[in-house]
């Protein structure tokens, strides 16, 4: 059996405001194309199943256009008699059960098959049963859903998450939970990973595909796209979706450099041609503001028009590093609890019941900030 | 605390933690001589069972404000006739029973003043003081010497004083503890008694150091039948961190399958694992110096061949190494291309988590194989400078007399329990045969548990290293029963005679404790955000 993995589709994601010529937010769109393509490349390889491991939309109450996206892509895979199986991701699955899951708007459709609901569920698809663990609301929930799993001796397992072990954390964001390594067991066929945005292999049977889009410069290094799976031998197959169009230069150090041999070694990066449509950064060390200055602006303006993004990031050599004054890092339940022992220090409680008084104030108020937390991220 | 049923159908001696309390002692006996290091005084020679004293009993003398701790050494037949009173018949009877009875020999602990201070005792109680059992009262001043990690409760003789528990330091730990007993005298249960202490101080953001246990015995994850595992602590589970060698036992979703990355392994850790020629050990010192990190793989591919003879290897020592690197890789399933635990490994042991290896069935030389390369990356990773929150970490050795032997060719270990402290790693290490561990190293040691121990050679090599005097309890760790422990650490002024907890009664004891903590728990008043 072949299937098709991908994860984090995110659609709905825009950014850095660039425009079309009918308005639309140029990345955005880029990310529905991107989706569109990928679904055109599955049917081209004719897989047995396709399995998407998370984050298809990129806020839990997306706009019409990408439902329209993603309705348009079921379409046509269903059209071709290609099962799907999706579960939920932290991006779109709602944090309170008061909001309700934009997945519901696809539920019922034939070999179509989404596990949203923040439980384990099993889904066959020939020979094959699909242990799909969606998005949960508590870590610990991870650990209850997985003991449900029984396995069958052809076992393929769907997560979305970050794997306690990966090195690269740079994703973590709040709300999300960590898989711990203890979940990759040997015994499945393969674990469908999805959240992290590169293409990783994390153990001989588990993979992140990675997304199909690059999201910030963090990414620049990724290698972007699905993977084609054997099931039967395991083998896992990097499939791009789309040339790679984001560049992020190494660090160019100006030091002693004068404005035009800056202007000239910035030209020489930029081709119009070549950047056309591509997200690019340079990095510019170590610069005399003065000699930075002294370019001509309107050429600095021209350099990167043809780019679907372009951006100079400049650190220059007079800069002394920026003290900054020390944050307040504490969260408002600790700030409360903070109040709480102040102010039962001036005695106006009985000291017997005075811890208890504190520890009970501080519970409720991290309780709500945590309710509140929760309230906010659906609304985003 | 309540018999249990359990507890009443377990045959006499099956159960460590025999439940008896000390009654009030009536009998008043006084001091009759003799020094400032010796205290003697008379009991009648016949006393019941139940008031009859052993070694190893502590007594206190009260005299005017102070109060003098004393523990028995010896007991003796003693009279006021001289000659052979007890071999000559003197009319009916052999002697007058008011002339005879037993002289106890007892060594001065120190004395409590008014003030509950405990001091060392520089005089000697008045002649004729009055020599009472001790009670909890007057051991009450060692639970404030006590630490955090509980292990058992006081041991008077053979009674148990329920009232003081006995607990190590979190912080004596780097300093390296010594777990010493024969087989059967309870080191498994001291160990999970010890890990579940942990594990709850870990839960309750209390620990302060992780501690790694690899277990070749494949006892200590889920236990054997009626003899519980650390994952029987549900309660606190979270402070657990499990990986295991076993498909069986890696099944259950809290147990990660364990691996070692192929990077991970050093030519030093392979050392180790097989006996070398001269010429072989040269060969591999030069492998850092011509490889990466990857040199398992490469040494194992013509080109590595070639590169390894380029440096004046001759072929059949390059061959011979590929092979048995062969051989390693083939017979320890662990090591992995791809996935690699140690990081979370070193993650958990700094987050001050219990970390269990748990390595069933596995030879020796692939356990202590597997064993130095964890302690080489612990020891790595605390040399470097770390976040301020960081934990210690206790790497618990089983038959320590492997590493830590005289003459033993493993120097990561010596190292670790020479220099470790200064990183904040210590050892805990477990053994049998204490006589055969390197004396300098024992001497690091300042925890010691010592569990009944009938080498009179052991004994001997203990006393002579131990940072408090083991002299005079000689007879005491010879006599010990199963689960009786003297506990010897700087923090407690003197060697502490203990009953450890029977393991299973502990977790029933965990299970309940802290149930009525708190006003939440407790339902005082509903949160309204429920």
């Amino acid at each position: 059996m072949k299937i098709i993995h991908l994860a984090d589709s995110h659609l709905g994601f825009s950014s850095y405001s660039r425009l079309d010529e009918h308005g639309r937010n140029r990345i955005e769109e880029m990310v529905y194309s991107g989706f569109d393509q990928a679904v055109e490349k599955i049917i081209e390889l004719r897989p047995d199943a396709v399995v998407h491991a998370g984050d298809v939309f990129h806020h839990v109450r997306p706009k019409i256009k990408p439902l329209v996206v993603f309705q348009r892509g079921l379409m046509r895979l269903m059209k071709e008699d290609i099962p799907v199986i999706i579960i939920s991701g932290n991006h779109d699955a709602p944090k309170s059960f008061s909001s309700t899951s934009p997945f519901r708007l696809f539920e019922g459709l034939r070999g179509v098959h989404i596990a949203q609901r923040y439980q384990y569920e099993r889904i066959e698809v020939d020979d094959h049963y699909f242990h799909c663990i969606p998005f949960c609301l508590e870590p610990q929930d991870y650990l209850t859903e997985f003991e449900k799993i029984e396995r069958s001796g052809r076992d393929v397992l769907v997560m979305h998450g970050l794997v306690e072990s990966l090195q690269n954390k740079k994703m973590r964001s709040v709300g999300e939970h960590e898989l711990p390594d203890s979940f990759l067991k040997s015994d499945f066929d393969y674990i469908a990973l999805g959240h992290f945005h590169g293409q990783a292999q994390i153990s001989q049977n588990a993979w992140y595909s990675g997304s199909l889009e690059y999201f910030n410069f963090g990414e620049a290094q990724d290698e972007k796209g699905m993977l084609l799976v054997d099931l039967e031998s395991g083998k896992a197959e990097s499939i791009p979706v789309k040339p790679r169009y984001m560049i992020d230069h190494p660090a160019i150090d100006c030091s002693g450099m004068r404005s035009e041999e800056i202007a000239q070694c910035l030209l020489a990066l930029c081709p119009e041609d070549e950047i056309r449509d591509e997200m690019v950064r340079i990095t510019l060390k170590n610069l005399s503001r003065a000699a930075y200055r002294s370019i001509d602006q309107t050429r600095l303006n021209r350099l990167g028009a043809s780019a679907l993004y372009f951006k100079i990031r400049t650190e220059f050599a007079d800069v002394e590093e920026h003290f900054e004054r020390p944050v307040d890092r504490r969260t408002l339940h600790e700030e409360f609890s903070g109040y709480l022992t102040e102010e039962s220090s001036r005695e106006l409680m009985p000291a017997r019941i005075k811890d208890e008084v504190v520890a009970y104030g501080s519970q409720i108020m991290k309780k709500a900030v945590l309710a509140k937390h929760k309230e906010a991220l659906d609304a985003s | 605390m309540a018999i249990t049923q359990e507890e009443r159908l377990a045959p006499e001696g099956a159960s460590l933690l025999k439940r008896k309390v000390i009654e009030k002692g009536d009998t008043m006996y006084k001091i009759v001589s003799k020094s400032v290091t010796e205290y003697h005084f008379t009991v009648p020679f016949n006393l019941n069972d139940e008031e009859r004293v052993e070694v190893g009993q502590i007594f206190s003398i009260k005299d005017q404000g102070l109060t003098f701790l004393a523990r028995v050494l010896n007991i003796e037949h003693s009279s006021n006739y001289d000659g052979h009173w007890d071999t000559t018949i003197k009319g009916t009877n052999f002697f007058d029973s008011d002339q005879i009875f037993n002289r106890v020999i007892a060594e001065p602990l120190g004395c409590i003043n008014k003030s509950l201070e405990f001091k060392k005792s520089r005089t000697l109680p008045t002649k004729f003081a009055p020599v009472l059992r001790a009670e909890k009262q007057e051991f009450k001043f060692l639970s404030q010497v006590m630490g955090d990690i509980e292990i058992g409760h006081l041991r008077n003789g053979s009674r148990l004083v329920e009232e003081i528990p006995v607990a190590l330091h979190s912080e004596a730990m780097d300093h390296h503890m010594g777990v010493f007993a024969t087989t059967g005298m309870g080191k498994s249960n001291f160990m999970k008694v010890f890990a579940a202490s942990c594990m709850r101080l870990a839960v309750r953001g209390e620990s302060k150091f992780g501690l790694l246990i690899v277990d070749p015995h494949g006892e200590y994850l889920k236990g054997k039948g009626l003899i519980k595992g650390l994952t029987h602590l549900k309660k606190y589970r979270d402070g657990l961190a499990c990986y295991s060698t076993s498909k069986q036992n890696a099944s259950d979703p809290g147990v990660e399958e364990l691996a070692i990355g192929i990077k991970d392994i050093e030519p030093s850790d392979v050392e180790l694992y097989f006996d070398w020629s001269i010429a072989q050990k040269d060969a591999l010192d030069v492998i850092p110096r011509i490889f990466n990190r990857d040199w398992l793989t490469e040494i194992q591919t013509p080109e590595g061949m070639a590169q390894l003879l380029k440096e004046n290897v001759i072929e059949g020592t390059a061959g011979k190494i590929s092979q048995r690197i062969k051989n390693l890789l083939s017979k320890n399933g662990y090591i992995d291309n791809i996935r690699t635990s140690i990081p979370n490994i070193l993650a958990n042991l700094q987050d001050g988590k219990v970390v269990l290896v748990d390595i069933p069935k596995m030879s020796d030389r692939s356990e202590l194989f597997l064993l130095s390369i964890l302690s080489r990356c612990i020891l790595d990773t605390y040399k470097e400078e770390g976040k301020p929150e960081r934990k210690n970490c206790l790497i618990t050795i089983e038959e320590a007399q492997r590493v830590l032997g005289a003459g033993s060719n493993t120097a990561r270990f010596e190292s670790i329990a020479r220099e470790g402290r200064k990183f904040g790693v210590g050892l805990c290490a477990i053994t049998q045969q204490p006589k055969l561990i390197d004396k300098q190293l024992l001497s690091q040691f300042n925890t010691l548990v010592v569990m009944g121990l009938g080498d009179r050679n052991d004994r001997i090599q203990l006393e002579e290293s131990a940072k408090q005097d083991l002299s005079s309890m000689d007879t005491e760790i010879q006599t010990l029963e199963k689960g009786e422990a003297v506990v010897s650490t700087l923090k407690i002024p003197f060697p502490v005679p203990a009953r450890i907890h029977r393991y299973e009664d502990y977790l029933r004891c965990l299970d309940k404790e802290d149930k009525q903590e708190s006003l939440i728990i407790r339902g005082g008043f509903k949160p309204f955000l429920d």
